[in-house]
């Protein structure tokens, strides 16, 4: 009697599992449908073509390539600064809860909040702003990924390092790095998909830059969606789930190994 | 031998200690300069520095109070939404299914999550709209004669909105602190002859409870201070905190939007020195942490 109950509260916990994954994925599929539609003479993809003589969305796009590149490089760099500080200083608690705080804030607040701190040292909205409030932004994940590569590595394996007359650099880049570089290159396709998505804390501080996020969302806001915004949306969906997808297999092998 | 030492000890105070400086200065810098500026004056297109109450006086009443009030009670309804959904889930994944596929299952978590909330919100205003394949399937079937006017623009919509944008990322500290249980406890539990619901009740439920906690934070104060799914799917007029922040942001009235995001920002560090101080942080973070 009790097995059955348990198979029947099993088998409902499952559905429903399967009923979130419906709800979380529908939305991945309207862009796309709609991308096609009211295309005219221009063939299956004009809404697509129609993208690329947008002179302003092209410079948007620009903006997000740069930014990403820079947001995928500076913050496990940073992530893995603060968590070998973390090691050597054994303060995990205080720099575990600045880093987390970002997640805390509203993405709203957190844009006023880097905007006001910018506007105060007299740097005026830039690319670099618009990285800034980025790499905040991804630092808490790059930090968490790091921290979690790094707590697998036996320390022991650097005291060996040490014992057989490497100093501290060369144990880390000879010893350690090799072991952890697969979770850092994780840590940066993280930050590359979280800068390439990010909107409301950008558009805070975006100045006259746009991402391709924000132009979006000004778009949306000022004269509503037009079909090559679909086909837009459709572009991010797509390379998101690409980075994604390098972010799998790269796991996958690690895990092999 | 002495001065070497000395010197390397200082060459890694500098290289670990200026960036973890830059990172402090980076997220608590502007939080400060932000309650700074809520005591600030508007005057014109521009702030004048001040000791004056009025922003805060401004935000505690008239409609933008409306608004608070409203926010805290979504914030809190969509967290309990958000909970018992991510609750479930996290908990089949930590004990009912084979270790081989655990990553995997909470990598479908992780997609929809990291794909821009906002396009998936317009999605939603999209497959829920009078003629949306929702309302056309519902009347293909003869379910509905006509389309349902409660799907979009509506308290349905809006949660609907908040719960897929942050719901799937609450999966993973549950997951967390779930699967950091001794099985140890659980098994004695069940020896000194404990049904499943008295053992889940006492044992496991409550030491997950730092990863619920640390979950239900985080839902709150998405829906909370949100802009985007308001704006989209509650049709006009229908407010959260962030929407508030961004008409006082397009007035370009920054000691207003400073104030909002002061009480905003206070509150959250409130529920958060709250939870550090409750929980033992290792019991979530153990695993993560190693063994520092």
């Amino acid at each position: 009697m009790t097995m059955t109950r348990g198979k029947i509260a099993n088998l409902l916990g499952w559905s429903l599992v399967a009923l979130v994954l419906v709800f979380l994925y529908a939305p991945l599929v309207p862009p796309a449908i709609n991308s096609f539609r009211d295309v005219g003479e221009g063939g299956l993809f004009a809404n697509y073509a129609a993208i690329l003589s947008d002179d302003r969305l092209m410079a948007a796009g620009r903006t997000s390539v740069i930014v990403g590149l820079l947001v995928a490089l500076i913050s496990p760099l940073l992530a893995l600064l603060a968590a070998e500080a973390v090691r050597v200083w054994r303060i995990p608690r205080l720099v575990l809860g600045v880093i987390l705080i970002p997640l805390f804030v509203p993405g709203i607040s957190m844009g006023v909040a880097t905007a006001l701190f910018f506007q105060t040292l007299g740097i005026s909205p830039s690319l670099l702003t618009i990285t800034a409030v980025q790499v905040i932004w991804a630092l808490p994940f790059a930090f968490l990924i790091i921290l979690t590569v790094m707590a697998n590595f036996d320390p022991i394996q650097r005291e060996a390092a040490y014992m057989s007359g490497a100093n501290r650099i060369q144990a880390f880049f000879e010893v350690e790095l090799p072991q952890i570089h697969p979770g850092i290159l994780g840590a940066a396709i993280f930050s590359l998909i979280l800068s390439f998505n990010e909107t409301i804390r950008t558009s805070v501080v975006q100045g006259g830059q746009n991402t391709v996020q924000t132009y979006l969302w000004s778009q949306y806001q000022q004269v509503g969606l037009s079909p090559n915004l679909h086909a837009l949306m459709t572009i991010l969906i797509v390379a998101t789930l690409l980075l994604l997808g390098l972010l799998a297999l790269l796991d996958a092998r690690q895990t092999r190994r | 031998m002495r001065s070497a030492l000395n010197s390397s000890r200082l060459a890694r105070a500098v290289v670990l200690g200026t960036p973890l400086a830059l990172i402090f200065v980076l997220i608590l810098g502007p939080l400060a300069i932000t309650l700074v500026v809520s005591f600030w004056q508007k005057i014109g297109f521009s702030m004048r520095p001040a000791m004056s109450f009025e922003n805060y006086a401004a935000f505690f009443s008239g409609t933008r109070l409306d608004v608070l009030l409203r926010s805290l009670w979504v914030g809190v309804s969509a967290a309990v939404v958000m909970l018992l959904l991510a609750y479930p889930i996290a908990y089949l994944i930590a004990t009912r299914l084979r270790t081989a596929l655990v990553r995997p299952v909470l990598f479908l978590f992780a997609v929809p999550f990291l794909v821009n909330y906002v396009v998936r919100t317009f999605s939603w205003s999209e497959l829920l709209s009078r003629t949306g394949p929702v309302n056309t399937g519902l009347m293909a079937v003869g379910i509905t004669e006509r389309p349902l006017d409660w799907l979009l623009f509506s308290d349905f919509a809006v949660y609907l909105g908040l719960v897929t944008a942050y719901m799937p990322f609450m999966v993973f500290p549950i997951w967390l602190s779930l699967s950091g249980i001794d099985r140890r406890l659980v098994e004695a539990s069940w020896m000194l002859g404990e049904g499943p619901l008295a053992t889940f009740r006492r044992v496991v439920l409550p030491l997950s409870m730092p990863g619920v906690v640390a979950a239900a934070i985080f839902g709150f104060v998405g829906a909370f201070g949100e802009v985007a799914v308001s704006q989209i799917l509650g049709g006009t007029g229908y407010q959260l905190l962030g929407n508030t922040i961004q008409s006082a942001l397009n007035t370009l009235d920054y000691p207003l939007a400073a104030a909002i995001s002061s009480v905003a920002t206070i509150l959250m560090l409130a529920l958060i020195v709250l939870w550090a101080r409750i929980f033992d942080l290792r019991l979530l973070l153990g695993k993560i942490m190693g063994r520092t």
